[in-house]
């Protein structure tokens, strides 16, 4: 066990060395920050004095070296355009992303374990066939053109929800929660339905084909022989065991959620991670993108690592040691 | 020939084929979009990419049908007077080539890391996987803009409209190999210790050969079904790509620079400049997708879990 | 545990209720937000308006183009190089401090470290205090454009920031990366003080109770500023209700919020001109005077105007717009296809011939598509152009490297005067003096360099209008550069909210005035 955590930190360690290396190398390619933080009539002179001032005129190994030294003691250092460290920055979007995301989270809980189950048991109903048929044209609808199509029928047409940012929030302990206010809640239905709209069907369709296969098995048949009553036997018996695989695709899943983020919090200026990235990238606000990447490459292996550990406590029949 | 295409017609796939009316439908409806975006050139009626045919004062024309539309544009203009449906063809066809490129691109890649990790094994594989893991953590569209943002920078102006389709295949092309990888490496797992695998290498034969010639073929069937999907995302990321400005310049629009151009103009009334082509993206989407799931119950059953 | 939260959730809810009710709140959305709280960290637009509500300058301009006395009661000249100005008196900077005239003094000297304020400064001295409320201004050489400077000049509360700060830092630092005292603080003698900020997300303004222009009608207690840089979605919200005045209102909605019957747009004729530059030393050709004028006749910027920018921008023939020193009536545009034809064929092009061209895609209104519309304009006299549009903040080290041979740029002049668009976009460019830095086609010509040095120390006004004209003369008669039109500016809000009172051609909306029915 403590061997496979040491291993598991150097190979991080050598994981965010590379990453880091990439984002320097990018870095210098994205375009020159401080084009955005002087005004239009500054002289050229005047902008060299500043590149000099914040060491972008330093050979590439010294910048590297140098972030690599603060990033040792937690310092990823500090954002051209927030005039904060880039850590700061990132972790106050952060709630933003995440309560999108569990908002969404939920929808999908909420609409596609009904839906999956129903379609599973009563396969060739009406409603299970035209659920499977809009699932599959709901996969093929880009996330942004949803997100259009939402503004424009409920907040402009119908001037029933408002079209964006995160409205009114609450404070709590650096947490700016959206989720202690109705204006805040009303906030979240529009990006959360457009971001559910993406993983929704895809959900429906695996429990559906899970729960098919498990309604196949011997001691389903035996349950009911047994004469049990149909609604214990598809929730107890069976929908609790389509349940793990489902958890863990579903997890995978919730990582690529986070990636189309970007595309919603662009469409709802939604102020939270993904469009922080997109908006770094068009400033050039290169050492943000940077210090973005490393945290980005952190937060997965972290929750890679801790994933083997408890799926090595839980099952001990994987040994996490033997884990590559 | 012959002989190929009556071995073909008895196969249980055209079997299956033919007795599915939604995949005989679908795939039909594909054959048209992609034989109108091939021939793109000799059907439409303008040719929006000679600049000088384009007259700003066609701006925004609505379609035929509504008032003040005009029967030379069917489908309406785009804010440069652009023929919409004229420039919706070239568009798809943008659309299509970068998903197909890109998805040979990912599958050249994937495949061939998949068969030497999961053949190779030990550390190299161990290496490959953690790279694919790394880059799976940072999705498509973040590696993407990131690639994207340097090539243009490094590419310069001039070349950067022809340059823009091999750089979009490249970008997609990269970002989504890991998919490939892992499926390939997954299945190569599987064949690798069976006994026509251990006669082969008893015969003496290389590595290389080995691996292409017997374990390849083995491992063809997941490769197809994914990549009937990962022709779908790739036409996707490009609209993604180009609906975040990142993507084909805007004197040649694809499907999605199209609609993000319609978008600035979705409250001003003029909805048939995202309208349209957001119908095509989709019904593109959708019957690729329709063919992918056919296929998939077809050649793959056990595959449906992942 | 849970009963409390619950109980505090109650209050807290109560609490927003209680303070939207009694109070006149304003709800804004701009595309961007101030970056800083420090006015002299950048010289922008936004960083202006900002200044404009938090601290008063010494002169402000009024609708007319006049001078009206602010923190400067009135002025005098003394000399040829000073100028006289009376301060108010009993003005209270928020911090509670006296406002004299050595603040005045300690501002002149800031702005002068200001990186981004300094080139517009450098002609001046310095401030000299005569007594409290009495402090002059002197340049090195006469300067003509000393009244328009004034209104540059946002006092600051000296005392305020003087000392060090928890970091060690003197509270005067200008940073412009990283933290500071001034950054996160201020002190001005504004209508508003700064609330709550969070960058990028929301500020709020709370109105100053000893403010010191009882005068004034305004009547906005609080304004919530919400950045929201998609065009599409800052009228959505707007529409929507969720928002009290917008700005600015891009051309395409112009329409839609007109037929709305909540709302109403005001518009302005702006000063902001755009252009295309034509690099005579990437690309011979354009050295040809027929070749440059062939072009200017083959952009129909009138349909640009009319279509692209749904006649919200007015035609530009020349740099600078009506009301501006160096403004004749006679440089009107010219679209002719059929004379750039035969200029091109007089040239010996009538083939044509390919080139590259660069614009940004989000730094003025409808670049991109200004700059497509351009390149199709072109191709009709056989001039291929290949266009590639990016974020500005990738364009401006495109522009200064002069990567292709047309590069689109837009001027404002920082200085309100005709001879500021020359001097950075028209002079030979000088690394030395700065002049013609963002000359990206490399026209020169001395006899207008001439004309305008020696138009910055003539003071009187009217022999320096004439200098100006001719400079433009000159340089429609070069085709030294294709001209587009001017940027109308633009604001929308609910029908309650009296935006045509506070805005102005130079877009730094009086908020202070403004009035809520």
């Amino acid at each position: 066990m403590f061997a496979f955590i040491v291993k598991r930190v150097v190979q991080s360690i050598f994981v965010m060395i590379v990453i880091a290396f990439i984002g320097f190398c990018i870095k210098h390619q994205i375009g020159d920050p401080v084009r955005d933080i002087v005004g239009i009539s500054v002289s050229a002179e005047e902008r060299e004095a500043l590149r000099e001032e914040l060491g972008l005129n330093d050979p590439f190994m010294i910048q590297f070296g140098r972030f690599l030294k603060n990033a040792a003691q937690g310092d990823l250092g500090l954002s051209y355009f927030f005039k904060k460290p880039a850590l700061e920055v990132i972790l106050a979007k952060a709630p933003a992303t995440i309560e999108l995301v569990l908002v969404s989270s939920l929808f999908i809980i909420i609409f596609s374990i009904p839906a999956g189950i129903f379609a599973a048991i009563r396969p060739r109903h009406w409603f299970s066939r035209f659920m499977m048929g809009t699932s599959i044209v709901g996969v093929s609808i880009p996330v942004f053109l949803t997100a259009i199509l939402l503004i424009f029928v409920f907040s402009v047409e119908l001037n029933w929800l408002p079209s964006y940012g995160r409205g009114e929030t609450v404070n709590i302990g650096g947490w700016q929660t959206g989720f202690l206010t109705i204006d805040g809640l009303i906030h979240l239905i529009l990006p959360g339905i457009a971001l559910s709209s993406i993983m929704l069907p895809l959900f429906i369709r695996l429990i559906r084909s899970e729960m098919m296969e498990v309604l196949e098995t011997d001691y389903i048949k035996y349950a009911w022989a047994k004469g049990l009553k149909p609604g214990r036997i598809w929730l107890l018996h069976a929908f609790k065991n389509t349940l793990l695989p489902v958890i863990t695709v579903g997890g995978v899943q919730l990582g690529i959620m986070i990636a189309y983020t970007i595309l919603t919090e662009t469409v709802f200026q939604w102020q939270g991670m993904g469009f922080m990235f997109l908006e770094a990238v068009e400033r050039s606000d290169t050492s943000l993108l940077v210090a973005y990447m490393v945290f980005v490459g952190v937060l997965f292996v972290v929750v890679n690592t801790v994933v083997d550990i408890i799926y090595g406590l839980v099952n001990p029949m994987v040994r996490i040691t033997g884990r590559k | 020939m012959k002989r190929a295409l009556r071995r073909f017609r008895a196969s249980y796939l055209f079997f299956s084929f033919k007795r599915d009316p939604v995949a005989v439908v679908s795939f039909s409806i594909l054959m048209a979009l992609v034989g109108c975006s091939l021939l793109a050139p000799l059907i439409s009626p303008h040719d929006p990419y000679d600049t000088a045919t384009i007259d700003i004062m066609n701006a925004e024309i609505p379609p035929m049908w509504m008032d003040g539309g005009d029967k030379s544009f069917f489908l309406g203009t785009d804010i440069q007077g652009r023929d919409l449906l004229s420039t919706m063809l070239y568009g798809m066809r943008i659309s299509v080539l970068i998903g197909i490129g890109a998805v040979f691109m990912q599958a050249v890649l994937g495949i061939l890391i998949g068969l030497i990790s999961g053949y190779v094994g030990g550390r190299i594989d161990s290496l490959l996987m953690r790279m694919a893991d790394v880059q799976l953590s940072f999705s498509t569209l973040m590696v993407a803009i990131i690639v994207s943002a340097v090539f243009q920078v490094a590419f310069g102006v001039g070349k950067y409209e022809d340059m823009a389709v091999p750089l979009l295949i490249v970008i997609i092309g990269f970002a989504e190999w890991p998919q490939y990888a892992r499926t390939v490496r997954a299945s190569v797992l599987g064949e690798k210790s069976k006994e026509y695998v251990e006669a082969a290498r008893v015969s003496g034969f290389s590595a290389i050969r080995i691996m292409i010639r017997h374990i390849l073929p083995n491992t063809l069937s997941p490769v197809l079904v994914i990549s009937t999907v990962q022709v779908a995302n790739a036409v996707m990321s490009e609209a993604a790509l180009s609906f975040l400005g990142l993507g084909m310049p805007v004197t040649k629009p694809s499907l999605g620079s199209l609609i993000n151009s319609g978008f600035e103009y979705i409250f001003s009334g003029s909805w048939w400049i995202t309208f349209f082509p957001g119908i095509l993206l989709v019904l593109l989407v959708l019957v690729i997708n329709l063919l992918g799931d056919w296929l998939r119950d077809v050649l793959n059953p056990k595959l449906y879990k992942g | 545990m849970k009963k409390k939260l619950a109980v505090c959730l109650v209050c807290v809810f109560f609490l927003c209720l209680g303070v939207s009710a009694g109070a006149k709140t304003l709800k804004l959305a701009m595309d961007a937000d101030p970056v800083s709280l420090d006015p002299h960290v950048q010289l922008s637009g936004g960083m202006l308006q900002y200044s404009h509500m938090v601290f008063d300058p010494l002169v402000r301009w009024d609708k007319n183009m006049n001078f009206e006395p602010r923190l400067a009661e009135k002025w005098e000249r003394v000399d040829d190089l000073t100028m006289r100005f009376y301060l108010r008196k009993n003005v209270k900077f928020h911090s509670g401090n006296p406002f004299t005239a050595k603040d005045v003094e300690w501002t002149l000297e800031r702005l002068k470290r200001s990186q981004d304020f300094k080139g517009l400064f450098e002609p001046f001295e310095g401030a000299k205090v005569i007594d409290d409320y009495t402090v002059d201004l002197v340049t090195k050489k006469p300067y003509a454009l000393l009244m328009n400077m004034a209104t540059y000049i946002f006092p600051l509360d000296r005392k305020f920031y003087t000392g060090t700060d928890e970091n060690g830092q003197p509270k005067d630092l200008i940073a412009k990366t990283g933290p500071s005292f001034a950054l996160s603080h201020e002190s001005g003698t504004g209508k508003y003080t700064v609330g709550y900020r969070e960058q990028g997300v929301k500020t709020e303004f709370k109105a100053f109770a000893d403010y010191w222009d009882k005068k004034s009608p305004g009547n906005v207690d609080t304004i919530i500023l919400t950045p929201i840089k998609s065009d599409a979605t800052r009228v959505a919200a707007m529409l929507s209700g969720d928002v009290d005045f917008i700005m600015p209102v891009p051309p395409q909605d112009y329409a839609r919020i007109e037929r709305d019957a909540k709302s109403k747009l005001v518009t302005m004729s702006g000063s902001r001109i755009i252009t295309f530059q034509l690099n005579q030393k990437r690309k011979p050709e354009f050295q040809d005077k027929r070749v440059r004028m062939a072009m200017v006749y083959a952009v129909n910027n009138q349909g640009i105007v009319e279509k692209i920018m749904k006649g919200t921008a007015t035609t530009a023939g020349q740099q600078g717009p009506e009301g501006f020193a160096g403004f004749k009536e006679n440089l009107v545009p010219r679209y002719d296809l059929e004379k750039a034809m035969q200029l091109m064929k007089a040239a010996g092009l009538e083939k044509g011939f390919e080139c590259t061209m660069i614009a940004p895609n989000n730094r003025y209104v409808n670049d991109e598509k200004i700059a497509e519309a351009a390149a199709s304009m072109l191709s009709k006299i056989n001039i291929k152009v290949n266009l590639k549009t990016m974020p500005k903040a990738q364009y401006w080290d495109q522009f200064d490297a002069q990567t292709a041979d047309i590069q689109m740029i837009g001027w404002h002049p920082d200085t309100e005067d005709s001879a500021n668009y020359t001097e950075f976009l028209l002079m030979c460019p000088n690394k030395e003096t700065g002049y013609g830095q963002y000359n990206s086609g490399n026209y020169c010509n001395p006899k207008v360099d001439r004309l305008i040095l020696a138009s910055q120390t003539e003071t009187d006004q009217d022999k320096r209008a004439t200098m100006l004209q001719e400079v433009e003369q000159i340089l429609y008669d070069d085709a030294a550069f294709i001209p587009l039109h001017w940027q109308n500016l633009s604001w929308a809000g609910k029908q309650n909210v009296e935006i045509e009172q506070i805005v102005n051609v130079q877009n730094f909306p009086y908020f202070g005035d403004l009035v809520v029915h």
